[in-house]
C-alpha cells in the first residue's frame, strides 16, 4: 500500500485548492476595515529628497496618511547590520532622505480602496537634489573592487602545480586555447505573484500575511525594525505564487505596511505592482566575466582561467559568484585560476536569483568549453569526459556522489547526439539551419543546520507533520506529507503537512535547494520520535491494553501497535479508547556531513536542439534532454516540473532576459511584462528529463540531493552551443537576440 | 456608484464602486471571489482571465462600470458543486499546478480553448496558451492537462452519443 508513495509521482496536495480558486495568497486576505497602501517612488537615480509637498494627496477623497522621509513611519536601525537579519537592502524606508536609487521607496500613501491610495500617490510632489548615479555596468568595469573571500576562499585563488608561476604561464605553455569574454544584463526573479502584505494589529501583536519563502527569518526581521518582542510578529505564508529567490530577503514594503497598519489602526494591505517589483525588490547582478583555457593536442586542459565581475547595488546584498561556483571545482586541470570583483552601482537591491553563481558562470565555462572542443575537432561530449573530475581540485577530497559520466553518455545515447555534425552552419531543413549542442550542470548540495518539524499521531487515526517552511510550488507539502506517510505506514491522504507559518517549528525556509534534505529529513525523525512517544503513552497509560509493558515489547507497524499475546490496536483507536487526543514529537534533520571529507553537489547533463530561420536568424528550440543526478528522487513528478522550470530559466537566459538599465538615470526602462520578455508556452520545446537513481547516503540518510535550482545551470550555454552548431556564429552576448545571430 | 452583474450564475452587487477600476478590483476585492489573480496588471499575463459574457477576458483590463448587466464566470464558477470541471481535474493529475498563481487564468482560457476546439494540436495548444506566462512549470505538464482534458471531453461526448 504505502512502499510506493515515495518515488512515484504522487498528486500535489494543495492541487484541488489551487484550481478552485480556494487557495490563499497573501493578497488575497481581505481582513474588516482594510484599508490600502501604494508606494511612492523616486524618480531620480541618486540624490537627496529635499522637500515633499503631500497637501493635494492628503485632500483626495479616501486618503488616510502620506508617509515620506519628512513624515516618516519609526523603524529601528540595528536590524540593518545584525546577524539576525534577513533584510534584503542595507536601509530602512523613509529614515533619511537621501536616494540610492532610481524607484526607491520615498514615499506611503494609505487611503481606503486601492484607487484612491494609487490616485493619491499621484499627487504626492516629490522634490530632489539630483546627482548623476552610477548606473552604467560597462563603464564601472574599470572601477571594480575586491570583494572579500568566497565561500571561505580568497576572491582571486591560484590552483598551480609545482614550480608553474602562474596562470598565465601555463596558458603560454598551452598549445590550444579558447575562451573570450561572456557578458550578461541584470534580472530580475519575476515571480507571477507580486510581493503582497496584509498588516493585522490585535492585542497579541501583528499578523503579517507576506508571500515569502522564509517566514520565520521574516518575522525576526520585521520584529527587531518595528522595535517588536519576537513573540508577537507572527508571518503566515500559506501559499506563495512564485520565488525563485526574490522572495527570500525581507523587503521594505512589508515593514512601512505593518507600521502604518499600527499607525492607523486599521489593517492594511500593500500589493506592489510588477513595474515596481523591479525598483523595490531584488535583481540578479549583471555580469562581465572572462574564460580562457588552455588544453594540449588530446583535450587535456592544462589552464582554466576564469575571472568575472559582477555587478552590486550600493543598496547591498548579493552579487553572482560566478566563477568560484563553477571554474573552481568542474573540471580537472592541474592549473587553476579563479578571481571574483564587483562593480558597484547606484541601482535596485541586488539579491540571488535561482542558481546564483552558476547561473552566469556556466554560461562563460561551458561556452568555452565547446569553444576548445571546436578548436580541437573534438566532440564536446568526450572533451568534458577527458577531463572529469572525481577529486575537488586543490583540496583532494571526493564527492558524496557523483555520476555525471553517466549523464552524460544517457544523455548522448537519448538524445541521438552522435547525428550531430561537427562542422557548424552544415545541416539545413529547408530554410532552417539546425544545431546540437549540450552542456554540463552542477549545483551544490545543500543542507541548512537546525532544522526542526513536529509529526502529530491524531485519535482519528490521522496524522499532521508541520515545520516553518514554504511551498512556492516546489512541491513541499507532497514531499512531506510523502516522507511522513512512507514512515508511519499510512496512506498519503491520511498525513496532512502544514506550513507557511512562523510560529512552527524552525525552518529557514524553502531555498538554495535545500528544502528536501533539510526539512524531509526533519519530518522522518519528528515522525519516527512520535512513533517512540506513541509506545511510551501506550505503556504508561492506565486505560491502555498495553500499560505496563516494556516499550521494547511493543512494535509499530503499519498504522497499528502490537504486543505479546495478540494485542493489536490501531493508533487511532488506542488514543481514542484512552482518550487522548494525540501525541507529538519534534526532532531536527541531522547535521550535514563534514565538508572536510565530501564535497556535495547534484549533476546534470543538457543536450538541445536548435532550429535558425537562414533568413531572418529567428531562433525556434525543438527539443531537450537533460539528465539528473541528484540522489533519490522523493517525488517524481514534483521533481521532473522543477527541472524542466529550471529549463525554461535557462531559455529565458539564453534568449530572452534582460533588464535594460538607463545610464543616465538609473531607470529600469523595460520593468514590465510587456518588455521584460520571459519565455511563453509557444517558446518552450518538449523536454525529455531523465532522473539517475543513486541515493546519495554519505549526504544524508535519505539519499536525497537538491533539485531546484539545477535545471537553470548550464541550460543557456546548451542553447548557445546549438547555435553556433547551427549557424557558424559563437555569441558571448546574452540573450542571443536576432540582431546578434543576423547577418 | 452601484454595479449589478450576474457571477458565476449568482445575481452580484457591488456598491461604492468607481466606475474605472478594474473588474478585477471588484471580483476580488469587493465581491469576495480572490480566485482570479492580480498579477501584471497590463494584460501581458492572463492571471486574470475570466469569461465576460461567455468570452475570456483578462479582468484586469475590464473596467467595473463595464460589467453592469453583464455575466462574468471565474475559476470559482468552473466547478459543479463539489465535482471539478474536467479541465480542472486534468490540470491537478497531470501536475499543471505549482506555485498556482498562473493556474486561474489558465484554466478559463484552457475551458474555453476547448470549448472552440475540442481537439486541438499542440502548436495550436501552444498558441492559444501563450497568452498566459506561467514560470513555474516549464508548460510541459500544462500541455499534457490540456491534451487530458481534450482525450476526456471527447470520451464524455462519446457516452451521451
Amino acid at each position: 500500500m504505502t512502499a510506493e508513495i515515495l518515488g512515484r509521482g504522487r498528486a500535489r496536495v494543495e492541487g484541488p485548492a489551487k484550481v478552485t480558486g480556494a487557495a490563499k495568497y497573501a493578497a488575497d486576505l481581505h481582513p474588516s476595515g482594510l484599508a490600502y497602501g501604494y508606494l511612492v517612488l523616486a524618480t531620480v537615480g541618486r540624490g537627496t529628497v529635499t522637500a515633499v509637498d503631500a497637501e493635494a494627496a492628503l485632500a483626495s477623497p479616501g486618503v488616510l496618511a502620506v508617509y515620506s522621509p519628512f513624515n516618516p513611519l519609526k523603524l529601528y536601525g540595528g536590524i540593518v547590520h545584525s546577524d539576525q537579519s534577513f533584510l534584503g537592502q542595507n536601509w530602512l524606508p523613509l529614515q533619511d532622505a537621501e536616494v540610492r536609487h532610481h524607484g526607491q521607496i520615498v514615499g506611503l500613501v494609505v487611503a481606503d480602496t486601492f484607487e484612491q491610495a494609487r490616485r493619491g500617490a499621484a499627487l504626492v510632489r516629490v522634490v530632489y537634489d539630483a546627482r548623476p548615479p552610477v548606473a552604467d555596468f560597462a563603464a564601472a568595469l574599470p572601477n571594480a573592487v575586491s570583494p572579500g573571500p568566497i565561500n571561505g576562499e580568497p576572491d582571486v585563488l591560484d590552483l598551480l602545480a609545482p614550480g608553474v608561476p602562474s596562470i598565465e604561464a601555463a596558458l603560454a605553455a598551452a598549445p590550444v586555447r579558447a575562451g573570450g569574454t561572456y557578458t550578461q544584463p541584470p534580472k530580475n526573479p519575476v515571480p507571477l505573484e507580486p510581493h503582497a502584505t496584509v498588516a493585522v494589529w490585535d492585542q497579541a501583536g501583528l499578523t503579517l500575511h507576506l508571500g515569502t519563502q522564509a517566514a520565520m527569518p521574516s518575522a525576526l526581521t520585521v520584529a527587531a525594525a518595528l522595535g517588536q518582542d519576537p513573540a508577537r510578529v507572527r508571518v503566515l505564508s500559506e501559499h506563495v505564487g512564485g520565488g525563485f529567490g526574490g522572495k527570500l530577503y525581507t523587503w521594505a514594503h512589508p515593514l512601512l505596511t505593518a507600521a502604518a497598519a499600527q499607525a492607523l489602526g486599521r489593517p492594511v494591505k500593500t500589493v506592489i505592482t510588477h513595474e515596481q517589483m523591479f525598483s523595490v525588490t531584488g535583481n540578479r547582478t549583471p555580469v562581465h566575466q572572462t574564460v580562457e583555457l588552455g588544453a594540449s593536442a588530446d583535450g587535456a586542459l592544462q589552464a582554466v582561467k576564469h575571472e568575472a565581475v559582477s555587478g552590486l547595488s550600493t543598496s547591498g546584498l548579493i552579487f553572482e559568484q560566478a566563477a568560484h561556483t563553477t571554474s573552481r571545482y568542474l573540471y580537472k586541470a592541474p592549473n587553476i585560476h579563479v578571481a571574483q570583483k564587483v562593480a558597484m552601482l547606484d541601482a535596485p537591491p541586488s539579491t540571488w536569483m535561482r542558481a546564483p553563481g552558476e547561473e552566469p558562470g556556466s554560461f562563460a565555462l561551458e561556452s568555452a568549453m565547446d569553444e576548445l572542443a571546436a578548436k580541437l575537432n573534438l566532440d564536446p561530449v568526450e572533451l568534458r569526459l577527458r577531463n572529469y573530475s572525481t577529486v575537488v581540485p586543490g583540496r583532494g577530497v571526493p564527492w558524496s556522489s557523483k555520476h555525471l559520466d553517466e549523464c552524460y553518455r544517457l544523455g548522448a545515447a537519448r538524445f541521438g547526439w552522435n547525428r550531430r555534425a561537427q562542422r557548424p552552419g552544415s545541416v539545413r531543413e529547408g530554410d532552417w539551419l539546425i544545431g546540437y549542442g549540450m552542456a554540463s550542470a552542477a549545483y551544490p548540495g545543500n543542507q541548512f543546520p537546525y532544522t526542526m518539524a513536529k509529526v502529530r499521531l491524531r485519535a482519528d487515526g490521522g496524522a499532521e507533520v508541520s515545520s516553518a517552511t514554504a511551498d512556492l510550488g516546489t512541491g513541499m507539502r507532497t514531499v512531506l506529507s510523502s516522507v511522513v506517510a512512507e514512515r508511519l505506514g499510512l496512506p498519503g491522504e491520511r498525513v496532512a503537512a502544514v506550513l507557511g507559518d512562523s510560529v512552527l517549528p524552525m525552518n529557514y525556509g524553502a531555498f538554495a535547494s535545500a528544502g528536501t534534505a533539510s526539512t524531509a529529513t526533519a519530518a522522518r525523525a519528528a515522525a519516527s520520535a512520535a512513533v517512540a512517544q506513541l509506545v511510551q503513552v501506550a505503556v504508561q497509560n492506565a486505560a491502555s491494553p498495553f500499560h505496563g509493558l516494556d516499550p521494547k515489547d511493543v512494535v509499530y507497524a503499519e498504522g497499528r501497535l502490537t504486543g505479546p499475546g495478540g494485542l493489536d490496536a490501531a493508533f487511532g483507536e488506542l488514543l481514542t479508547r484512552i482518550d487522548v487526543s494525540g501525541v507529538e514529537a519534534q526532532d531536527g534533520s541531522a547535521p550535514p556531513p563534514d565538508a572536510r571529507n565530501f564535497a556535495v553537489h547534484s549533476f546534470g547533463a543538457h543536450f538541445c536542439e536548435v532550429r535558425v530561420h537562414a533568413w531572418t536568424s529567428e531562433v525556434r528550440l525543438r527539443r531537450f534532454t537533460s539528465v539528473i543526478d541528484a540522489g533519490r528522487i522523493v517525488n517524481e513528478r514534483t521533481a521532473r516540473s522543477q527541472i524542466a522550470g529550471g529549463l525554461v530559466f535557462g531559455i529565458g537566459q539564453a534568449l530572452f532576459e534582460g533588464s535594460v538599465m538607463e545610464p543616465a538615470s538609473g531607470r529600469t526602462a523595460n520593468a514590465n511584462l510587456a518588455e521584460y520578455l520571459i519565455p511563453v508556452n509557444a517558446d518552450v520545446p518538449v523536454f525529455d528529463i531523465q532522473f539517475l537513481s543513486h541515493p546519495d547516503t554519505n549526504f544524508n540518510e535519505f539519499g536525497a540531493r537538491g533539485i531546484g535550482e539545477l535545471g537553470t545551470v548550464g541550460s543557456a550555454a546548451a542553447i548557445a552551443n546549438a547555435l553556433f552548431n547551427a549557424t557558424g556564429r559563437r555569441v558571448r552576448d546574452l540573450p542571443v537576440t536576432v540582431d546578434k545571430l543576423f547577418g | 456608484m452601484r454595479i449589478t452583474f450576474t457571477c458565476n450564475g449568482r445575481l452580484t452587487e457591488a456598491d461604492g464602486v468607481w466606475e474605472g477600476e478594474s473588474l478585477l478590483y471588484v471580483l476580488r476585492e469587493r465581491v469576495g471571489l480572490p480566485g482570479s489573480k492580480n498579477a501584471c496588471e497590463q494584460g501581458e499575463c492572463g492571471s486574470c482571465t475570466v469569461y465576460l459574457d461567455g468570452d475570456p477576458v483578462c479582468s484586469c483590463l475590464v473596467a467595473a462600470g463595464q460589467v453592469q448587466g453583464r455575466e462574468v464566470r471565474t475559476v470559482e464558477g468552473l466547478a459543479d458543486g463539489d465535482e471539478l470541471d474536467p479541465v480542472q481535474q486534468a490540470f491537478v493529475e497531470a501536475g499543471a499546478v505549482q506555485c498556482g498563481f498562473c493556474t486561474p487564468g489558465l484554466l478559463v482560457q484552457t475551458h474555453d480553448l476547448l470549448e472552440r476546439q475540442a481537439q486541438p494540436s499542440d502548436a495550436e495548444i501552444r498558441e492559444a496558451l501563450s497568452g498566459n506566462l506561467c514560470r513555474c512549470t516549464g508548460y510541459e505538464k500544462i500541455m499534457d492537462a490540456v491534451r487530458l482534458a481534450a482525450a476526456r471531453r471527447a470520451e464524455s461526448a462519446e457516452r451521451v452519443n
